[in-house]
């Protein structure tokens, strides 16, 4: 094992006292359950200088959840997320989701913050500090090129995988935002902006796999919360080559409402394939009437439209795109008819 | 009166006798020693494919704080390997770097930080030359040549006919010919290569601590890498996390620790990154198998024709035997007579690979039995009845002259036939759902040793003094594989004595003596037998001195064990008393067996290289794998393994079942979801998130039957368990595929995305 290299390790016990630290080291980096940070400060792909442990602030560790509403603290952990009996009776989108995420040790360390934040990730970033000097690193650190796509000019295209963000983005949550002068709210979708496309100028709102997060300098992630919509069903699902500790290949969540044979209401939402977490558009055209095979061809080509997964997992990009509509058909379906 | 009871413990479920120690977390593996003064060590790997070493700058390293020494390729000029014929490595490159994470120099300094920060300040100055990353690219016309003594980047090539291979073709109903493509796979053992290295300058003498299968071919190596008289070196094997045969050879790391002790003085740790694990490599090689099969109507093969190649890497290391393994081992499971090989080991610009569980024979295997299953469904014949055509019948010598004188084969069939219900369930199970089969075997141990130097090819002492305790002393390495374990059953049988009288020494060249290490799955059958050997003399030695006690004559003295007596009247004495007389005299007694192969399992001479192959005896091992294949997502579940696997005579059922279990799990890794992979020569899946080695939550449950066909040679009859089961999943898994959705796959990993456009393909 190589020895970590040197950082400075806050641990504050208040939320005023994080964003005090926050705005004191506007260099330094939010450290949850640590699953996916600590691996890369060792990688040396990252080498923040301080880092602001939450997981001692009381506030933060909280979840409120009924038939109603439902509000998750970001030190909150994903096995407390996944055995909650009140998430899992009216969000179960998200604790089926949270159930999903690596393997159990990761679960009882990491986060809903941290998953929420969670790294881009790429088979040319996450790699050692060797192995991305040998090829003269990636746009993602210091290099001039994207290898997965060399010629996109300025474009990363590393994917984000995490878990949570697609399946609470079907029940349109919202986040709140703590900086040094109060704590803002925002839709969950607003914090994704890995929308860049090759050849595309970056701007505020839309990023890539380097810039993919909206939160400003000294902002911190301290809450997640959802308002219930009667009726809704819900469901996460994903693809993995193996059965735990992976990232997915693919993961889908959908949630719906059925009104007699009629489908009313249909959200889905992908992760492991863009560099955000994707939530489908152009879903209230299926809406209407049964999601017959039709309606789910439909769906399939919003998918094939809108699911972009690029040579960044060593799993191909056109297989992940392909079986997020199949995924995305299959939850449909189980849950018009559950 | 339960301690006259002969301790009866072979063919029992005993626990590992150094299993208290790892379970517990108290075992010493190399990184957890700790000695005062002890520097760190840490590798300065190439960055590149291919090019001439130009100029290694460390004069900026040399002055940082902290740094106590650098050693590179002009360290030393002294090759390595473990074949004799191609010792073809520098421990850090010299001339030319051949693959990207090559060690090119070395650095030894006081903590990891002040080396990690000095391993940037090295320069590598390079010519650099195009690189070769296939077999394809390495053997067309005009490649750059890797090594100056191999033209044409050809490592070896073979090429042997036996029979008349034409004209088995034309008795043949049935010919098929199919390729296959395997991708390259890696041990991934748990344990990271260690090395501890102290050189005392004051008497010129080393010590080194390595996690190691073989510490004799270390001995060896480091002799010779630091040009040191072998009298002045002293190798330790801690206990070792692993080796699957990653660690069948002296690896670099243990020699550039050695180097950089010597230039210091002093003590070198090196304990490396789970990358530099996997680079180091010594894997299986990237297989390409063209293969042909003439079969008969009722199953029996008429001819086989096989052209194999290997993607080998930068260097020799094992090439040249993984590449006749391959060939040879084509025999000795069927009744086979026309059989035409043609193996190529290519030399490429990527990490070296090695002997790896099943060596040379898992890729040829799967390849034949996935054949030899589309022929059967061609000739509408149960792949079982396909087997059935074609056994042996031992004692017999092969074709390429290997000797098989125990054959469970039909006998592991049999189980497997009968435990899966394969006679009513096959072609009956649910849409999606499929049963397969296949067969494979491996040699219990190679007749001959890669280093001969004439004397035996184990030797086991047994010391016995005042405490009445038995220290059983053997080079034999302990990796996991219950090696410590068999010796210590093996000498308590001989003897009616208890596991807790017995300790086993084996892990220090100052105390055992020689042995050549834990490859081949040879520990057993030819250690066990020298372990028996060793055990029977000092059982004489014992009978002896209690006939003396007695005043009777050695031929009247009834062993117990504990007890020794003259007739079922006699009250006797005790085993504390027959010791004691046995040390009047002439003191501690030390007794000594020895155990070499039989010139008849040598091998014979119908080609170069015939003698690759020959083992005394051949494990058996069959297969059936249930699985349901998800047709919209390409995802292959597991749903169950019957395995059968004839180990002779089974000495601790818990370790022999243990070590089945392992080779499906591994063969399922290979076969699922497992593969290397490069980007330009650099390795992508260096990592355990990316080289997918499958988790508990994809191990289905593994039903296993112990067959024993009791080897007349084999140590209480028993032969190998630790590899032969291994290679017959993957072909099991494949026929599975093949039978639930009619789609067969001829190339490995079968990952989900493979039978994704496998399934898309079939539909168009």
């Amino acid at each position: 094992m190589q020895a970590l290299p040197e950082f400075e390790l806050l641990r504050p016990t208040t939320l005023d006292d994080a964003r005090k630290a926050r705005a004191a080291h506007p260099e330094s980096q939010i450290i949850g359950g640590g699953t996916d940070l600590m691996v890369n400060i060792r990688r040396g792909i990252v080498a923040p200088p301080v880092l602001i442990d939450l997981t001692g602030v009381a506030e933060l560790r909280k979840i409120n959840a009924d038939e109603t509403s439902l509000e998750i603290g970001a030190s909150v952990t994903l096995v407390e997320l996944a055995a909650h009996p009140q998430v899992i009776k009216h969000y179960p989108v998200v604790a089926e989701a949270a159930a999903h995420i690596a393997g159990p040790m990761h679960r009882n360390m990491g986060t809903v913050g941290g998953n929420l934040c969670l790294d881009t990730r790429c088979i040319f970033y996450n790699q050692s500090e060797w192995w991305r000097g040998a090829i003269h690193h990636c746009l993602k650190t210091t290099g001039d090129i994207c290898h997965v796509a060399p010629k996109s000019r300025g474009v990363c295209f590393a994917t984000f995988s995490g878990d949570l963000a697609p399946a609470l983005m079907t029940l349109d949550a919202e986040i709140g935002v703590a900086r040094a002068d109060g704590i803002r709210a925002m839709p969950l979708n607003a914090l994704y902006i890995g929308y860049a496309r090759q050849d595309e100028p970056q701007t505020a709102t839309r990023g890539d796999g380097k810039h993919f997060l909206s939160l400003r300098p000294g902002e911190i992630v301290t809450s997640v919360s959802v308002k219930n919509t009667p009726g809704l069903r819900s469901a996460y699902d994903k693809i993995r080559i193996r059965r735990s500790i992976e990232f997915p290949v693919c993961g889908v969540a959908v949630a719906l409402r059925r009104d007699g044979d009629a489908l009313i209401d249909l959200r889905v939402a992908f992760t492991g394939t863009n560099s955000r977490p994707v939530r489908l558009e152009g879903t209230a055209a299926l809406c209407g009437g049964t999601p017959d095979a039709r309606v789910l061809q439909d769906l399939d080509a919003l998918v094939r439209d809108q699911v972009m997964a690029m040579k960044t997992t060593f799993t191909p990009g056109h297989y992940r795109r392909r079986v997020a509509g199949v995924l995305a058909r299959r939850l449909v379906t189980r849950l018009f008819e559950s | 009166m339960n301690k006259i009871q002969s301790a009866r413990n072979i063919g029992g479920y005993v626990p590992m006798v150094d299993g208290p120690e790892k379970v517990s977390g108290r075992a010493r593996y190399t990184a957890d020693i700790l000695q005062p003064g002890m520097l760190t060590g840490r590798i300065f790997r190439s960055p590149y494919s291919h090019g001439e070493i130009l100029d290694v700058d460390i004069s900026q390293a040399l002055r940082l704080p902290g740094v106590k020494a650098i050693v590179t390729g002009a360290d030393c000029d002294k090759t390595f390997g473990v074949l004799p014929i191609a010792r073809s490595e520098y421990p850090l490159a010299r001339d030319k770097v051949r693959y990207r994470g090559e060690p090119v120099a070395a650095i030894v300094a006081v903590d990891d930080a002040t080396a990690r920060k000095a391993l940037s300040l090295i320069k590598l100055n390079i010519r650099e030359l195009p690189a070769c990353y296939t077999v394809e690219a390495a053997t067309a016309a005009g490649a750059v040549q890797i090594h100056k003594r191999k033209p044409g980047n050809i490592e070896r090539d073979i090429i042997f006919e036996i029979g008349d291979v034409e004209s088995g073709f034309k008795e043949a109903d049935l010919v098929r010919e199919a390729t296959s493509n395997c991708a390259e796979v890696c041990q991934n053992q748990m344990e990271m290569h260690a090395a501890i290295a102290d050189y005392d300058a004051l008497r010129d003498r080393l010590t080194v601590h390595a996690s190691t299968q073989v510490p004799y071919y270390v001995h060896l190596m480091l002799a010779q890498i630091l040009d040191m008289d072998m009298s002045r070196i002293r190798v330790i094997r801690p206990q070792v996390g692993g080796g699957f045969g990653a660690r069948s050879e002296a690896l670099n790391i243990e020699l550039i620790a050695a180097l950089l002790a010597r230039k210091i003085g002093g003590c070198v740790r090196m304990v490396t990154s789970r990358e530099e694990t996997f680079i180091t490599h010594r894997g299986r090689p990237e297989t390409d198998i063209r293969l042909k099969i003439g079969m008969r109507k009722d199953g029996r093969i008429t001819a086989v024709e096989c052209e194999c190649d290997q993607r080998g890497g930068a260097h020799s290391g094992y090439g040249t035997v993984t590449i006749l393994y391959s060939g040879s081992m084509l025999y000795a499971i069927y009744d086979l007579h026309n059989v035409k090989y043609t193996g190529r080991r290519v030399l490429t610009n990527t990490p070296p690979c090695g002997a790896m569980r099943g060596h040379g024979t898992v890729d040829i295997r799967f390849a034949f039995e996935n054949l030899l299953d589309q022929m059967a469904r061609e000739l509408e014949l149960d792949p079982f009845a396909v087997r059935r055509a074609n056994y042996l019948s031992a004692p017999t010598f092969t074709d390429n002259d290997l000797m098989v004188n125990s054959y469970g084969l039909p006998e592991c069939i049999d189980w497997v036939e009968r435990e899966s219900g394969w006679k009513a369930r096959r072609g009956k199970l649910a849409k999606g759902k499929g049963l397969g089969m296949a067969c494979s075997h491996y040699v219990s141990g190679a007749s001959n040793p890669v280093n001969a130097s004439g004397d035996p090819h184990a030797t086991v002492k047994i010391k016995l003094d005042f405490d009445g305790s038995l220290a059983v002393l053997s080079g034999a390495a302990e990796i996991g594989q219950g090696s410590s374990t068999m010796l210590a059953q093996a000498v308590c049988e001989v003897l009616g004595l208890d596991l807790s009288r017995i300790r086993v020494i084996a892990s220090d060249s100052d105390l055992v003596p020689k042995d050549t290490g834990a490859y081949s799955s040879r520990i057993t059958f030819i250690v066990g037998n020298a372990a028996i050997a060793a055990a029977q003399n000092l059982k004489g030695i014992l009978i002896a001195a209690a006939a003396r006690k007695l005043e009777a004559k050695p031929d009247e003295i009834e062993c117990l064990g504990e007890l020794y007596r003259v007739g079922a009247q006699d009250k006797g004495i005790t085993f504390d008393e027959v010791a004691a007389e046995a040390l009047k005299g002439g003191g501690a007694i030390t007794a000594t067996g020895h155990y070499s192969t039989i010139p008849e399992s040598r091998g014979g001479n119908k080609y170069r290289g015939a003698a690759i192959g020959a083992s005394m005896g051949y494990s058996y091992s069959a297969q059936v794998v249930e699985v349901s294949v998800d047709e919209g997502t390409g995802v292959v579940t597991v749903d169950k393994v019957w395995v059968a696997h004839d180990c002779g005579r089974a000495l601790n059922r818990l370790t022999v079942e243990g070590q089945v279990q392992g080779s499906v799990w591994m063969g399922m890794g290979q076969a699922m979801s497992e593969e290397t992979g490069y980007h330009d020569g650099l390795m992508l899946t260096g990592n355990m998130l990316d080289y997918r080695v499958p988790t508990i939550q994809d191990s289905p449950p593994i039903e296993v039957g112990i067959i024993e066909s009791n080897d007349p040679h084999g140590p209480f009859g028993a032969k190998e368990a630790g590899e032969g089961s291994l290679a017959a999943f993957l072909p099991a898994l494949t026929n599975a595929i093949a039978d639930a959705i009619g789609i067969r796959f001829n190339d490995l990993p079968v990952t989900p995305d493979r039978v994704f456009a496998a399934i898309e393909k079939s539909r168009r």
